[in-house]
């Protein structure tokens, strides 16, 4: 699939910035949003700067600092619309300086490029502000720090182009007229804040795997590592990293033609080792901080799941932690699977009966899993059934199509010929 | 007496913000018998923040009226919206569960003591 990051003015962007689009993106629209205070204004001139290099650079070759580069050439697209628009009274007073010494050269910031702020995190925080619905915090990010395009973050979400496109403007236009602020929160707000980030980087990761999209995962661990470079103190953003490597690191294991391998017959030669052993080093770092989080008890679960065999019983102890951090009733369905390899299918059960889960299609397969060891097939057919009936991917509904084949009744009892 | 004048008005297309107050309702404004005035950003703008049992719950949109009543209004000064939404939590933490505060940016205004 080809990618254009660049938004509806750059379609035509060369191949040869694909690379720097994804590197430079976020950096250069946060800074232009620091600059310009205004994220419709700053995505344009990003836009066109992009274009622009996309032109010059294959022919007169990049520049020594391509960062300083895109935003000089943004920054001064800027100055002339605002310009053209007059409506300079309301900027800051950094562009009202800007404005008067007028347009630089590019190369005027490519000695500084050490200077140049990083604000990813002022963006990404002001992206995911609270007083934004969270649909729209996800778009958002996706848009303004991952640099996808409308229509790609359409297509992940699975809703039509004008939607997502009127959520965008939207979002933009509340964070421009409500003042939401361009800003790291302070230390005692800093805690929620930064969980509703990483929710919302999670929630790209999961939306990645269970709608078997890897770009949006690879998206997810991106957006991981830059808030890993941005916040190397914060335990729960490392785990976070950690957790999506230690995840993703099996994908390429996680289907045989076209199905859904279940973690003991994965092919383990197809882990992706280098990943693991990434999010391992990222674990222990984040477990040196003293501090427990949901994520890095999630991370330490991912981990113990690579080890073979299995340690349950540390896996169990660690749901129970989590359940307690949480309140989750999905993280007591896993616990209720980690139970079940130590006391058997029906202690596990017996834990997935107390559970209000009746929604969640993973609930229904292993509930069924767990009946179908119990020997109580009938009934492990029906939960089958009702995981089918909520699958969302093929895989999942192949997969589930043969569980059901092998619970079902072997030989169907007809009615009415008992006596003959 | 002093009264407050609420203003609903139906959805409307254009950026309300670019829309300048016609003549004849601005020389309204400026009699000395309305005291205060302001006009709000589109609803689009509006984030509530409730007060459920002591628990602020906080949410995108604007309030939407069900069995309550509009009870009063506030008009505050900050430097943006988690400036105003720390005010609006410290008034909402001397309410009865229940009450709800919708936080509306001002477009333009004027206001004088009462």
């Amino acid at each position: 699939m080809s990618r254009s990051r660049c938004g509806p003015s750059s379609t035509d962007a060369s191949v040869v910035l694909d690379a720097v689009f994804r590197g430079q993106w976020g950096r250069v629209l946060a800074t232009l949003v620091g600059i310009l205070g205004d994220i419709e204004l700053a995505e344009d001139a990003a836009a066109e700067a992009f274009a622009i290099a996309a032109e010059r650079w294959p022919r007169d070759g990049e520049p020594a600092n391509p960062t300083g580069w895109l935003i000089t050439t943004a920054r001064n697209r800027a100055i002339d619309q605002l310009r053209r628009q007059q409506v300079l009274a309301a900027k800051t007073t950094l562009l009202a300086r800007d404005l008067e010494a007028g347009p630089q050269p590019p190369e005027a910031l490519m000695d500084d490029a050490a200077t140049i702020p990083d604000e990813r995190l002022e963006l990404i925080f002001t992206c995911c502000h609270p007083a934004l619905a969270l649909e729209a915090q996800v778009a958002l990010t996706l848009r303004t720090l991952g640099g996808l395009s409308t229509d790609e973050i359409a297509l992940a979400f699975l809703v039509p182009f004008e939607t997502m496109s009127k959520r965008l403007t939207r979002a933009k236009h509340k964070i421009r007229d409500a003042g939401i602020p361009f800003a790291v929160p302070p230390d005692h707000q800093l805690p929620d804040r930064l969980a509703a980030v990483l929710a919302v980087v999670y929630l790209i990761f999961n939306q990645g795997w269970a709608g078997g999209r890897v770009d949006l995962a690879a998206e997810a661990i991106h957006l991981g590592r830059a808030l890993a470079d941005l916040m190397p103190d914060e335990p729960e953003v490392l785990a976070l990293l950690a957790l999506m490597l230690l995840h993703d690191a099996r994908n390429a294991a996680r289907l045989r033609d076209g199905q859904v391998v279940p973690l003991d017959d994965q092919d383990r030669t197809l882990w992706d080792t280098w990943q693991i052993d990434e999010g391992r080093a990222l674990l222990q770092r984040a477990m040196t901080r003293q501090r427990t989080g949901p994520y890095l008890v999630q991370a330490a679960i991912a981990d113990l799941h690579l080890y073979q065999p299995r340690d349950w019983r540390q896996i169990a102890a660690l749901y129970e932690t989590l359940a307690r951090q949480t309140g989750s009733p999905i993280v007591e369905m896993n616990r209720a699977i980690a139970v079940a390899e130590i006391d058997g299918p029906e202690a596990g059960l017996a834990i997935l009966d107390r559970l209000d889960l009746d929604h969640y299609r993973y609930f229904h397969s292993t509930r069924a899993s767990l009946l179908r060891r119990a020997r109580r097939h009938s009934e492990a057919h029906h939960a089958y059934r009702r995981a089918l009936d909520l699958a969302q991917t093929e895989p999942e509904q192949r997969f589930l199509q043969d569980r059901l084949a092998e619970t079902a009744p072997s030989v169907p009892s007809q009615p009415g010929c008992a006596n003959t | 007496m002093q009264y407050a004048l609420l203003a609903y008005a139906p959805p409307e297309d254009t950026d309300r913000a670019t829309r300048p107050i016609p003549g004849s309702l601005a020389a309204l404004l400026d009699r000395p018998d309305v005291t205060g005035w302001a006009r709000l950003h589109a609803e689009e703008s509006a984030t509530t923040l409730r007060n459920d049992d002591g628990r602020m719950l906080l949410t995108d949109g604007p309030f939407i009226d069900s069995k309550e009543y509009l009870a009063g209004l506030f008009l505050i000064e900050a430097d943006n919206l988690d400036g105003a939404l720390a005010i609006a939590e410290e008034l909402l933490q001397e309410t009865r569960p229940g009450v709800a505060i919708e936080v509306r940016p001002i477009l333009d205004g004027r206001f004088r003591g009462a």
